[in-house]
């Protein structure tokens, strides 16, 4: 018993004179830092992920105080943060708020498994191993290698076989873009108005697209023809929409023969926030082509 | 040749700490960008394991034996091992900011760093007199820094070679590593 008391009262006391005495140095040796750096911090919203490329919201606050970088790398803060921060250095910033955006609709019923895969059940395995598992060589493997990186719960493979971003959570950290073999996942504007290509196919044979994915772009560019405005053009083999002339007229949604396209404001970003979960939009079935 | 010598060269060369014993990868690896970071974390190093192995030797021999608390050593020897780097952390906060800055995480990860703790038991378990510790861990603090120049001499050098693909990055320096222990295996047998 005696033995347990010695050993606690050495631990403890050991403990004390250790802290006193770190205590003690801190006062001595304490270095008076920019007051602006303290104000930053309080300003960032401490989450300390990484996004910004610093070890966390401490380092990133000195950074920003001495000036290294700029305020509007905080994606959790996201534009109000940078805002802030501009105000306490007295700059002027234009940061706006992005989401990750799965740039596939390729479900395990639109685009069909090249075989049974049995490997490691990691995105990036699949890839590494097999070479993918989907016929389309671009396509979502959907074992959820942006699910695990995602910090804020905010992406999650659904039944479906693909992921769905919650716009409620996600940041825009942009850890699942790096997570994501594919490649396959993008930042864009939470403010975006205008026509999205939701597909990575860059295969340029339309008959291996048709075969491998119902929902895929086989480079007809009956968008970039029909488009009004003379918004769309292929970049890659990939329609790319210049946000500056689209008016969302809808042209290329109604004309696309594979429902490649969609209305950013109205079809893919409602889905993702609490409002557009509630009521679902009813799904046009992809149209058949010959 | 007197102990302490043999004690001192022993520890420097013929055991060195990295490239003999394979302890303190992590800094080795970490901090040999450029050798005058290297030469930063090697004297930060020395500095910690001489202060731990002073503190820790008095207070194995003067708290924990007559008491009976061998047996406490890895914690109480922790203990100290943390304090100090802290200590030190602030000391070069405020002394050198420069030095501090270029150190990142490997400051802390010192608080951590197996080649410390190491030092610190052998002390214990060479049987070393007081004055003997503090011979060895200088010794073994320089091999340390010894090593951690050399790698990072030769890091130079790797930097601008065309190396293989497969062996970019970590793998060439553990190659290198490997062909500058088998170099320091010519030590052996030094002295008798």
């Amino acid at each position: 018993m005696s033995i347990i008391l010695i050993t606690l009262a050495v631990s403890v006391l050991l403990a004390f004179v250790l802290g006193l005495g770190l205590g003690f140095f801190r006062e001595k040796f304490r270095v008076d830092r920019d007051p602006i750096i303290d104000r930053i911090r309080e300003v960032l919203p401490g989450a300390n992920c990484g996004a910004c490329g610093y070890p966390g919201c401490d380092a990133y606050a000195e950074a920003v105080g001495l000036e290294e970088t700029t305020p509007d790398r905080c994606t959790v803060g996201g534009s109000a943060v940078a805002r802030s921060l501009a105000d306490i250095l007295g700059i002027v910033v234009s940061a706006e708020d992005k989401v990750a955006v799965l740039m596939c609709q390729g479900t395990r019923e639109r685009a069909p498994e090249k075989g049974r895969y049995v490997g490691i059940r990691t995105c990036a395995a699949a890839k590494l191993s097999a070479g993918g598992t989907k016929l389309c060589a671009w396509g979502c493997y959907g074992f959820g290698d942006c699910e695990r990186v995602c910090p804020f719960d905010a992406i999650h493979v659904g039944p479906d076989g693909i992921p769905h971003v919650d716009y409620d959570k996600c940041t825009g950290c942009g850890k699942c873009i790096a997570a994501c073999p594919q490649k396959i996942l993008s930042l864009i504007p939470r403010n975006r108005v205008g026509a999205i290509a939701l597909c990575s196919n860059r295969n340029v044979i339309k008959a291996m697209v048709r075969k491998t994915c119902a929902v895929g772009c086989f480079k007809c560019e009956i968008c970039v023809r029909n488009c009004p405005e003379k918004a769309i053009r292929m970049e890659d083999g990939l329609p790319v929409v210049d946000y500056a002339l689209c008016t969302s007229c809808n042209t290329c949604v109604e004309k696309c023969p594979t429902n490649v396209f969609k209305l950013y404001e109205r079809d893919v970003f409602p889905l993702g926030t609490a409002a557009g979960k509630a009521a679902p939009p009813a799904e046009k079935e992809p149209a058949e082509v010959t | 040749m007197p102990v302490t010598l043999k004690i001192f060269i022993a520890a420097l060369l013929i055991n060195n700490i990295i490239l003999m014993r394979f302890i303190g990868l992590c800094p080795y690896i970490g901090m040999t960008t450029d050798v005058k970071q290297s030469i930063g974390m090697g004297f930060a190093v020395t500095f910690v394991m001489v202060m731990a192995s002073t503190v820790t030797w008095s207070l194995y021999y003067f708290v924990l034996v007559p008491l009976g608390l061998e047996f406490l050593q890895i914690l109480i020897f922790i203990l100290i091992i943390a304090s100090l780097v802290q200590l030190v952390e602030f000391y070069l906060k405020k002394a050198a900011p420069a030095l501090y800055m270029s150190m990142g995480i490997y400051l802390p990860l010192i608080t951590t760093n197996c080649a410390i703790l190491a030092v610190t038991f052998d002390n214990i378990t060479g049987g070393y007199t007081f004055i003997q510790s503090i011979v060895y861990s200088v010794g073994v603090a320089l091999g340390f820094l010894l090593a951690m120049l050399l790698l990072a001499g030769l890091r130079r050098r790797v930097r601008t070679s065309a190396i293989p693909a497969f062996l970019r990055g970590n793998p060439i320096l553990f190659v290198l590593s490997s062909l500058i222990a088998v170099s320091f295996m010519g030590f052996a047998g030094l002295i008798k």
